[in-house]
């Protein structure tokens, strides 16, 4: 499995993943729908599937001495980093973000441990939408993305419209970095744990559907 | 022993079913897999390595049941389909490195060896490689992990007579040099006639022959009559006849009678393969 992770990174990974690992720079922008921000690692994933599929990476993998569901486990360890690797990228420019002007987000949420808490669940949901759909054929990336993409844009339009239809949203989490740290920390955990209970579903299902498909 | 047995292996897809194909090979031979296009060949490499899942069938390497040992055995072959088709743009070096990794035997001194008798710089990348180089590259990383049984998918499929005579070379040195065993589908039977010791032919998903070589060769000779003499398919131990640029040629069994007026030579693969293919051909028009 270790190898297999290697492989990942060596070969299978697309270069636009570890750029839009930058994009975690982000949370700096005043008065902008800062949820956006965790796109860009689906996204980046995306890239490393369509890229994978024209290398012939499942072809070449297979030949290897693995498992067939392990390649499955390997790209998802591999999402796994990009994603929670933007995530923490984004504390850093939580901070940052906190020590100049304007104060607040009139667009949506505050960058804050809240939004994180947001961008892990949306993370997850694309997880859940897009790699069974993939893994059914991975020689068709577009329309699961598409479907992944469709489910993450609702949930970042919900994820800004919060606040300004939420009170609980609005007075306590949409609200300064140091302000209601508790309900903010509870936010994180529960979208860290809304985050690993989507993923691990998928891989689950998504390494189930790999193992039926006839690799022709 | 028995580098590969398979019995009994189904599977069936809208329109094109294997079925029940058996075949075995010892250790240290060379078998030829031959077929026309759509015959089965690929869809039965894909099996054994289950690329492809078999609705049937028992598929064992090396004495070993596939299905429960397939990290072991997948440390012991070789499978080259047609050289490497895989990460064009990556250099050798970047693909051998993660290769390595994976097995238990890599042998970094053999896989030195081999880029300097193949003439491979590993600052190329797979686009960069002719046809024939990337069959060699292929080899190497099988030779590398001391892979004990090469399964080779049409590897001399577009490769030049030279190319192809060198690679031919070089199974042989393997085999009979290294002990290593060779599973070569192919539809160049000429390549198979200068270096297999038997052969499974395939046929609409079906092995109507299974062993060595040159019995099969034995079991037909080629009739060549000019026109004007009557002959067709239902004359005794007569097989596919069909129209050539002058007169018409046949297949004739082992120890059918002559029919007068034909030439008789020796039968190549080709010409075995060709005939039977139009028997079938002439069967399937007789019944319409």
């Amino acid at each position: 499995m270790k190898n297999l992770v290697a492989k990942e990174f060596r070969l299978a990974s697309h270069p636009t993943a570890y750029l839009f690992l930058g994009l975690s720079t982000m949370m700096l922008i005043p008065n902008y729908p800062l949820s956006v921000t965790f796109f860009y690692p689906c996204l980046g994933l995306f890239f490393i599937c369509l890229n994978a599929r024209e290398n012939r990476d499942i072809f070449y993998t297979m030949l290897l001495p693995v498992k067939k569901r392990e390649l499955v486990y390997a790209r998802f360890f591999m999402a796994a980093v990009f994603q929670l690797g933007v995530v923490a990228l984004c504390v850093p420019f939580l901070l940052l973000r906190s020590l100049y002007p304007p104060v607040g987000n009139v667009v949506g949420l505050d960058a804050n441990l809240a939004l994180l808490g947001f961008g892990l669940l949306l993370m997850g949901l694309f997880n859940g939408c897009f790699f069974p759909l993939y893994y059914k054929d991975p020689r068709k990336v577009g329309k699961p993305f598409l479907v992944g993409a469709a489910v993450l844009f609702s949930g970042i339009g919900i994820t800004e419209a919060l606040p300004h239809f939420v009170p609980f949203v609005r007075d306590r989490l949409d609200t300064a970095l140091f302000l209601f740290l508790p309900e903010k920390l509870l936010c994180l955990f529960l979208g860290a744990g809304l985050y690993a209970l989507l993923t691990g579903l998928a891989c689950r299902k998504s390494a189930v559907s790999f193992e039926k498909l006839d690799l022709s | 022993m028995e580098m590969l047995a398979v019995k009994n292996l189904k599977k069936s897809y809208p329109g094109f079913a294997l079925k029940e194909i058996s075949f075995s090979l010892p250790e240290g031979a060379i078998m030829g897999f031959i077929g026309r296009n759509g015959a089965g060949k690929t869809t039965t490499l894909s099996c054994l390595l289950n690329l492809v899942h078999p609705e049937g069938g028992e598929i064992s390497f090396f004495g070993l049941p596939f299905a429960e040992h397939e990290w072991e055995i997948k440390q012991q072959i070789g499978f080259i389909s047609g050289g490497i088709d895989y990460y064009p743009r990556k250099k050798l070096r970047a693909i051998t490195q993660v290769t390595r990794s994976f097995y238990r035997d890599w042998d970094e001194e053999a896989y030195r060896r081999c880029l300097s008798l193949f003439r491979l710089s590993e600052d190329k990348t797979p686009s960069e490689l002719s046809a024939g180089m990337k069959v060699k590259y292929a080899l190497t990383l099988a030779l590398s992990h001391k892979a004990r049984l090469l399964l080779l998918d049409e590897p001399t499929s577009g490769l030049d007579p030279v190319s192809r005579e060198e690679l031919l070379d070089l199974f042989l040195t393997l085999t009979r040099e290294k002990g290593v065993t060779i599973l070569f589908s192919t539809h160049i039977t000429s390549d198979l006639e200068k270096c297999a010791d038997s052969i499974t032919y395939i046929r609409e998903g079906e092995v109507p022959y299974s062993g060595g070589l040159k019995e099969f060769l034995a079991n037909y000779r080629l009739l060549r009559f000019p026109d004007g003499i009557s002959l067709d398919a239902g004359s005794q131990g007569v097989i596919g006849v069909k129209r050539e640029k002058e007169g018409y040629s046949a297949l004739l069994e082992k120890g059918a009678p002559v029919p007068d007026g034909a030439e008789v030579q020796p039968a190549n693969l080709d010409a075995i393969m060709v005939h039977l293919e139009a028997n079938d051909l002439f069967r399937q028009e007789g019944s319409r």
